[in-house]
């Protein structure tokens, strides 16, 4: 019987399981999509030159630890369910059906629920899986053709996961039917609004925020006493004494809204809690203060860029914190006031208030604003992470990929670095034979192989080993013109006495300028150079040809170089054919062998195999679980944000109902919806955005020499184009489904 | 005084074919302008099907209803919520009150909504809540009052727009004796005061005794109406309660089950 009961109950009532199957699905696919690629059983055609496998385990953790977010919507949409059941369950209770049976029954509707929603959310994680694949191979530099597989194991992997979060959460919701009294189930849907009791989020709030902003004002204290500078220009004064100042005056508010705002209300305000008359106006006044504490904190990564003070090297992460402290109250302060000044406004204009349906449309925002404060102000937080997740991914990994051409310039090279040698005798002299023997065992032939010095212009600039003070290191003209054959690039003419210089890719045009400003000659151990009248080459060549902590490298004649102290000795190979990634992998082994990484030779092995294998695969995980978590976080937030305005359909029936009766054409009812809608969705969203363009320019400019160094703006800015249009996408399919369910909930 | 609703036959079927209930047989009554009118009857006996085709909520199967000449069962559907909204105000037994706006809000919304000048909105709402004793909890959100209160207030949303007909369907429905009473008074000075047609349904003898003339209807036929006259209120609540026994076919009924 009872199982009659369950199967035709969940036949009934698929419409009102749509959007748990909806979200279930999503969450499926997405699951499935992202794990596929960790299967055993998949295979794309990356070439042998690349190792797949370094991708699986990585990839495994990341996507199930997104995933665990996934578990609180689960939870919250099971909740849902139930909520909209209850009366159900108090007519079963009634008619004398035990709790716990009913628990069990709801939980067996929704397991059968949950195994359809992965039944299709398999089979659309089939197709979505094509386009992580895609993602994957262009990430590998390789085209790709669609394969419809099904992996066995991720299968699995994805059944026994969402069976095991169903369960989790089934037994807990069993539990909880079995705690409600029949008459709270009965009752349930007549409820009013939540009664407006104080809550004491706001104050909470408001005491972490000075918290922090002590934090900040001791920050501000020490970074003035350490590092001011009177000679410092206009902006950078304002920089150092807005940061300590606002702080301070960020905690004199509260104390003077004490003193002043309470005694003029005549001290009606208790106990410090939410909804007394004065407490918005604290609340206005520190999210002023927030405001520009954020500015203040924006300010020091820009003037350590762009007038090179110098703080110590926490400082940029610290003033990160304090633009996200801030940025956070300022989310929790703009959704607290968003009631209370639509409120206002809506009294400030009796001509808008008695227009049309507006006393009807206000009433209905404010109310639910009012009630459901939490909860957005914690749906725009993580919609602004989801927004920076979403729009962080291709920066950094065009900042890698981007690295990696630049760094990855041979397929094979061996390096080394002096600053563990403090003895002249000790510097390494060797011709790294065993690579010659391995690539000669291996039949891998050399189509380019140079061996070649690195040396200090000046014996005495041996010891110079504090950081800033290490000295560039110069190489001959003719290794010089080697490296530039090896990698297809011209070569160059030296006269005698002329040297020119090569520059890191990182390096800006202001640093080469002054640089080369302040080196038209160079002083050697072998006499005096002229700097060259073509004074510089960027084009990249490997980071591995300069000394530690320079950007630069000297290009002698070869005659000066003789006489001059060599301190690195590099070899550099180009192969005819790819090294596969088996071989390097070998080659790698038995080269840590001779020269172990912990050893004082210095010596190092970089192989392109390798480099490309790992950068690739961490650039994938990294894209992948960047993405991922931002679409979860996102379908989280669309998912609540929808299902808080169906959850009370049943209300709104009742008040639509209303109107209607009061004579209200349906023409004006649908607007009235759209525009309830509009600002439901929209206030989030747009405060979100309004926060992720603040952290996302940040984080730009914070990362702006890198971007142009290894990325362009020009790439980047499409890509983020794109980003955008398809949230803006995501945003309105959600927007759609819940309107156009919402519309079928009133309907009379 | 002239006629201002004018029922002519009408019936009201529900269901499809083979399992048809019929709500309505066939009524016809009329109702003149300024009257208070009351309709009784037993559960099922048609008379909130009859609210309903009268308020344009529901339609008729058959015959005509007209109001002020204006044959309502020929309207448009498009045209029925500006014809409700011109013409009629409602009271209903649940109130219907909107729990997000205050009694002033909630009262002033329908003004709104007949799209009411903004600067005369305000004054409008302060005097008839004045005149309907709810002047001091204008400000007050619905859940913060008593049920009398939620009723008065939805008199006053109801007639604030000087409705040609007020329609109350069970207006005493939820309410304590004491608040019924009260809102009864308040529904009566609306009548005498401000000479507004009211038709009322109640299956409450006392509710209904307010009432100038009263229709008792019985499985969708009209069975018989009384009028007040000069009585005093007690005696035509007596008369009430005897029709009802009638009906209630107590009697007869009874009778034939003892033989």
């Amino acid at each position: 019987m009872y199982v009659k009961l369950v199967l035709k109950n969940a036949r009934k009532s698929v419409k009102d399981y749509l959007i748990y199957i909806v979200t279930m699905t999503i969450s499926v696919a997405l699951f499935y999509s992202f794990l596929s690629i960790s299967s055993r059983y998949y295979q794309p055609d990356i070439g042998t030159a690349y190792e797949f496998r370094i991708l699986g385990d990585g990839m495994k953790m990341a996507i199930c630890a997104v995933t665990l977010l996934l578990l609180f919507l689960i939870r919250y949409v099971n909740s849902y369910m139930l909520k909209q059941r209850q009366k159900e369950f108090a007519v079963q209770s009634i008619m004398g059906m035990e709790q716990k049976t009913i628990g069990m029954l709801f939980f067996a509707e929704t397991f059968i629920m949950g195994l359809l929603a992965i039944a299709i959310g398999i089979a659309i994680g089939v197709f979505t899986s094509q386009f992580i694949t895609a993602m994957l191979l262009t990430s590998y530099g390789k085209s790709y053709q669609i394969a419809w597989t099904l992996f066995p194991d991720t299968v699995f992997l994805t059944v026994a996961f969402f069976c095991c979060s169903f369960i989790v959460v089934g037994m807990f919701h069993i539990h909880s039917i079995r705690k409600l009294q029949v008459i709270d189930m009965l009752l349930a849907d007549r409820e009013n609004e939540p009664s407006l009791k104080k809550s004491l989020q706001m104050p909470v709030v408001i005491i972490l925020f000075e918290l922090f902003t002590c934090w900040m004002l001791v920050t501000g204290i020490r970074k003035y006493y350490f590092y001011y500078d009177s000679r410092f220009g206009m902006l950078v004064k304002i920089v150092f004494w807005g940061n300590m100042l606002l702080p301070a005056i960020t905690l004199l508010v509260p104390m003077i809204w004490r003193l002043f705002v309470r005694r003029m209300s005549g001290g009606r305000i208790d106990g410090g809690g939410d909804g007394g008359p004065g407490f918005p106006i604290l609340v206005i006044a520190l999210l002023i203060c927030a405001v520009f504490n954020a500015i203040c904190a924006c300010g020091v990564p820009f003037i350590i860029r762009r007038y090179y003070i110098v703080l110590n090297p926490e400082s940029t992460d610290e003033y990160i914190i304090f633009v996200l402290a801030n940025l956070l109250f300022i989310i929790c302060a703009v959704i607290y006031l968003a009631s209370r000044v639509l409120l206002a406004f809506k009294e400030m204009s009796p001509e808008h208030k008695y227009h049309g349906q507006n006393l009807f449309f206000w009433g209905q925002i404010i109310s639910k604003l009012s009630t459901t404060n939490k909860t957005m102000t914690l749906i725009s937080m993580t919609l602004a992470l989801a927004v920076f997740l979403f729009m962080a991914a291709p920066v950094l990994v065009g900042w890698a990929s981007g690295f990696l051409d630049v760094r990855a310039k041979y397929d094979v090279q061996i390096f080394t670095w002096y600053n563990q040698i403090y003895d002249e005798e000790k510097l390494p002299r060797g011709n790294y034979s065993i690579v010659s023997d391995f690539l000669a065992e291996h039949e891998i032939e050399a189509a380019y192989d140079r061996i070649f010095n690195l040396y200090l212009p000046q014996r005495t600039d041996f010891h110079k080993r504090v950081k800033w003070d290490f000295p560039a290191v110069a190489i001959s003209l003719s290794d010089y013109n080697e490296i530039r054959k090896m990698l297809g690039y011209e070569t160059i003419s030296l006269a005698e006495d002329e040297f020119t210089t090569q520059w890191q890719s990182i390096a800006t045009q202001e640093e080469r300028n002054e640089y080369l400003q302040a080196h038209t000659a160079v002083e050697t151990d072998a006499g005096e150079l002229a700097l060259s009248r073509q004074a510089y080459y960027t084009e990249a060549i490997g980071e591995t040809v300069y000394n530690l902590y320079t950007d630069v490298l000297l290009v002698f004649p070869d005659e000066i170089c003789k006489g001059l102290l060599p301190v690195m000795r590099n070899r550099y190979i180009m192969t005819k054919e790819n090294i596969t990634y088996a071989e390097a992998s070998a080659l790698q082994d038995i080269f840590y062998l001779e020269y172990p990484e912990e050893g004082d030779s210095g010596a190092d092995l970089r192989m392109k195999t390798l480099q490309v294998n790992d950068t690739k695969a961490n650039m994938f995980v990294l894209q992948a679980v960047m993405i991922y978590g931002g679409v979860v976080l996102m379908v989280i937030c669309l998912t609540i944000l929808s299902l808080q305005q169906l959850l009370d359909a049943g209300h709104y029936q009742y008040r639509f109902g209303v109107l209607r009766k009061l004579g209200v054409e349906e023409k004006d009812i649908g607007s009235l919806v759209l525009k309830q809608l509009g600002v439901w969705f929209g206030l989030p969203v747009t405060v979100a955005i309004l926060a992720a363009i603040v952290i996302v320019a940040y984080f730009i400019s914070s990362v702006s020499v890198e971007i142009s160094a290894y990325i362009g703006f020009g790439t980047l800015m499409p890509q983020i184009f794109i980003t955008a249009g398809i949230l803006a996408m995501l945003l309105s399919c959600y927007f759609l489904s819940t309107w156009i369910l919402f519309r079928r909930a009133i309907c009379p | 005084m002239g006629t201002i609703l004018q029922i002519e036959h009408i019936q009201k079927y529900y269901g499809n074919e083979g399992n048809i209930t019929q709500a309505i047989k066939d009524i016809s009554f009329s109702v003149k302008e300024g009257e208070f009118l009351a309709i009784m009857g037993a559960s099922g006996s048609g008379k909130t099907t009859l609210l309903n085709c009268i308020s344009t909520i529901d339609t008729v199967s058959a015959g005509h209803i007209c109001l002020e000449g204006r044959d309502i069962t020929e309207i448009k559907p498009k045209e029925l919520a500006r014809f409700r909204r011109e013409n009629l105000g409602f009271v209903f037994q649940d109130f219907n009150l909107l729990d997000t706006l205050t009694i002033s809000e909630n009262i002033a919304l329908a003004l709104a909504i007949n799209k009411v000048p903004a600067k005369d909105v305000e004054a409008r709402v302060k005097e008839i809540a004045k005149k309907l004793n709810i002047g001091d909890i204008l400000e007050k959100y619905p859940y913060q009052v008593s049920g009398g209160q939620k009723q008065r207030c939805a008199c006053a949303r109801a007639i604030i727009n000087h409705p040609k007909l007020l329609l109350a369907d069970e207006p005493t429905g939820a309410l304590d004796s004491h608040s019924a009473q009260m809102l009864l008074s308040t529904m009566q000075k609306i009548h005498e005061q401000l000479g507004a047609t009211i038709l009322m349904v109640t299956h409450d003898a006392f509710t209904a005794s307010y009432a100038g003339r009263i229709l008792f209807l019985q499985d969708g036929e009209l069975f018989t109406q009384l009028h007040k006259g000069s009585d005093s209120r007690r005696a035509f609540f007596e008369k009430i309660l005897h029709v009802l026994t009638m009906i209630g076919g107590g009697e007869s009924h009874v009778c034939e089950a003892c033989s």
